[in-house]
């Protein structure tokens, strides 16, 4: 047991590659797991996410949903989903933001520790997408709260909204930089 | 059937729709003779704005009788008394119904015991109704609506009083990556005694958007309704604006459409059991049910380029022939299929898994039935309703389609019915894929005469699905009503929990595996 644990210390742990048959490519597969060191390198330790809903048709939680299957498994790049805003580094904000929920979006934002990281998911987090110009719809994030990354597609893919999360680590980097 | 025949002012025959006006003192007589004497389904309810036609709104019920492919839609024209008759009381299916009617048109319910709004929250002005065609809303209302700090209607919860009740108040952002909806429980210890759902904060307007877009381009709005039925939805909104062209699409396109609403059927009810897993806390099955999900969303991209079948459907018929690659999916179904058996045999041998299942979150085959209860949570209590059955359109005629029931209507059955379902699903799929269809992928849709409307409707995997579409000018529908599954069974839900305890909230409400977004729209 003693030497398990000090193995574990003392040797990196390895990033398990994602099952075979699923589609994936051993390219797309080194990119993702070279994802590990950068969020090391960015947060210290691990990313943490809240995924808030403000309105969207529920694909882009699904997709959200599938990322922590067995096949993409984020949690072992470091990428988790957390159950309260107070625990997390960025928000994951679907849909087009429905009037009814932009107050609670504003105090999940709000709840969420610095640097409150906002990725808009989906193509109406975007610009209200399919939505756009519904009474009932702001069109978009950016209309209620600052954005700092858009993943596009509708919905997303679930490898789609992991390089988007790879985008928004690139930015993060770049600023830490400057 | 010969008193209401005798009772109607006004009749029209429409495919298998029947459309009988009755005069105002009549409506509630009319549909109760439906209800009561031939135990009719109240399948829909809506209104609409018909005033630049003639002058008038009309209200329209929709029922069916078990057994008779037939709808009767009973509906009344309100010129200057902007009130009608409610059944609620009589047909409680109609609750919601009428509330939302209030709501987007202004037409008041008499006699309806729930006097609260239901789809605006406190902050949209009062006397506003978005679905009248003369609607407008000032910038500043739609501020102060988006902003919700002015009180404009207050809601007042229902409030239980009593020794040791206390409150636990939850969402509308959860825990868990799920839809946006506030909840209220009334417990006694950790015994829910009441529960009471706020919901809409999802609403786009989408049944005002419709109005907004062409016929076509309102198919992908369908699309979007409710994500994981993005196929059913869509599917029911085209066959409704077919049948209004007196359009029908060929054998081919039916088999199509047939074959890729089983598709979306077993990814859900495959996902769903092993979503259950994640309620009960049996990780591995929450996985394997996962892994399997994945294969066929995979399957989907396969076939559709999307994984969640959307871009497919058209007015007229379907964008792609997917029957070419049944090499595909009978493979894909052959690995499904096995792991599926495996991951049942799994669950149904686990035995602390059945037992936290087992007597969980019952519904009653009365209160189901009274609260026009669908799909697999209505068919787990003993209803033997299936819109595939009873109504039968597109290949469902032609297949010998069982349908599955259980009688005890606890989360238990529920996953029944829907292991059950996905193995039939997977039967129907291999049996389209044995048949030869012919004709165009597409059919033209030419002329649709103004003002003339039809039903559209299907079996989604949570329940029936239908679509009102009444046409207008420019190839823009006048009105299109979208009612949802997930909008008839989200009333039902906190009947089920009653007497559980809060823990087994997330198993209860998993099982009946609800969208927000549907009912909301």
């Amino acid at each position: 047991m003693l030497k398990c644990i000090v193995k574990n210390l003392i040797t990196k742990k390895k990033t398990i590659p994602f099952p075979e048959g699923f589609g994936i490519s051993p390219e797309e597969e080194a990119r993702l797991v070279s994802m590990q060191k950068k969020i090391h390198s960015i947060f210290g330790r691990s990313l943490r996410i809240r995924q808030v809903d403000a309105g969207s048709c529920n694909a882009c939680e699904w997709e959200c949903t599938a990322l922590t299957n067995p096949i993409y498994d984020i949690q072992r790049f470091g990428i988790d989903f957390v159950a309260s805003p107070r625990h997390a580094d960025a928000l994951i904000v679907t849909g087009p933001i429905s009037r009814q929920m932009e107050l609670a979006l504003r105090k999940t934002y709000l709840a969420t520790p610095e640097p409150r990281l906002v990725i808009a998911c989906g193509d109406c987090a975007i610009d209200g997408g399919i939505y756009k110009g519904s009474y009932a719809v702001t069109n978009g994030v950016a209309n209620v709260i600052p954005v700092d990354c858009y993943i596009p597609g509708c919905p997303p893919t679930p490898i789609q909204i992991i390089h988007g999360i790879e985008k928004l680590l690139d930015e993060v980097a770049s600023k830490k930089v400057k | 059937m010969e008193w209401l025949m005798q009772k109607a002012i006004g009749k029209r025959e429409y495919l298998n729709e029947l459309y009988l006006e009755v005069k105002r003192e009549d409506f509630r007589e009319a549909c109760l003779y439906l209800y009561n004497k031939k135990k009719a389904l109240l399948r829909l309810m809506f209104a609409t704005d018909e005033r630049q036609k003639d002058g008038a709104f009309r209200v329209y019920t929709v029922f069916s009788i078990p057994g008779m492919d037939r709808f009767f839609i009973i509906f009344i024209t309100l010129k200057e008394d902007l009130t009608f008759p409610s059944i609620t009381k009589d047909i409680p299916a109609a609750h919601w119904y009428e509330r939302e009617i209030r709501d987007m048109f202004g037409l008041v319910p008499e006699g309806h015991p729930d006097p609260r709004r239901l789809i605006f929250h406190d902050s949209f002005p009062e006397n506003s109704y978005p679905l009248r065609k003369d609607w407008t809303i000032s910038e500043e209302d739609l501020r102060d609506w988006g902003e919700g700090i002015k009180q404009k209607v207050p809601y007042k919860f229902l409030e239980v009083e009593g020794e040791g009740i206390h409150e636990i108040p939850v969402g509308p952002v959860h825990a868990g990556i799920i839809e946006p909806g506030h909840f209220r429980f009334s417990v006694v210890g950790e015994v829910i005694f009441f529960l009471e759902a706020r919901l809409f904060y999802t609403h786009k307007g989408i049944e005002k958007h419709f109005e907004s877009m062409s016929f076509f381009d309102g198919v992908k709005l369908a699309e979007r309704v409710s994500g994981v039925s993005s196929f059913s939805h869509s599917a029911a909104y085209c066959m409704a604006v077919e049948r209004m062209a007196g359009v029908e699409i060929s054998q081919k396109a039916k088999a199509i459409r047939t074959l890729l609403i089983e598709l979306e059927r077993l990814y859900n009810h495959i996902g769903d059991i092993g979503n259950m897993c994640a309620g009960t806390g049996l990780a591995v099955g929450y996985a394997k049910g996962a892994i399997i999900k994945e294969r066929l969303m995979q399957l989907n991209q396969r076939l559709t380029g999307s994984r969640y079948l959307r871009g497919i459907n058209l007015i007229g018929g379907v964008s792609k022939d997917v029957l070419l690659q049944w090499e595909d999916i009978l493979s894909t179904l052959d690995v499904v299929s096995k792991e599926y058996e495996e991951l049942m045999d799994m669950l149904l041998g686990s035995v602390s898994h059945i037992e936290r299942l087992e007597n969980t979150g019952k519904l009653s085959k009365d209160i189901a039935q009274r609260l026009g209860v669908t799909g697999v949570a209505a068919r787990a209590s003993g209803i033997n309703d299936d819109i595939r059955r009873a109504h039968p359109h597109l290949l469902y005629d032609r297949l010998n389609l069982r349908v599955h029931t259980m009688q005890k209507g606890d989360v238990f059955a529920r996953m029944m019915v829907r292991a059950k379902e996905a193995e039939t699903s997977m039967s129907i799929i291999r049996t389209i894929l044995e048949g030869r269809y012919e004709g165009e992928l597409t059919v033209e849709v030419k002329e649709i005469p103004e003002y003339a409307s039809a039903l559209g409707y299907t079996e989604t995997p949570r329940g029936s699905v239908f679509y009102w579409v009444m046409s207008g000018k420019d190839y823009k529908p006048f009105r299109v009503k979208v009612r949802s599954p997930s909008y008839c069974n989200w009333p039902a839900l906190p009947f089920a929990v009653h007497g559980n305890i809060v823990p087994d909230f997330p198993l209860c409400n998993k099982s009946f595996n609800l969208s927000y977004s549907g009912c909301d729209m």
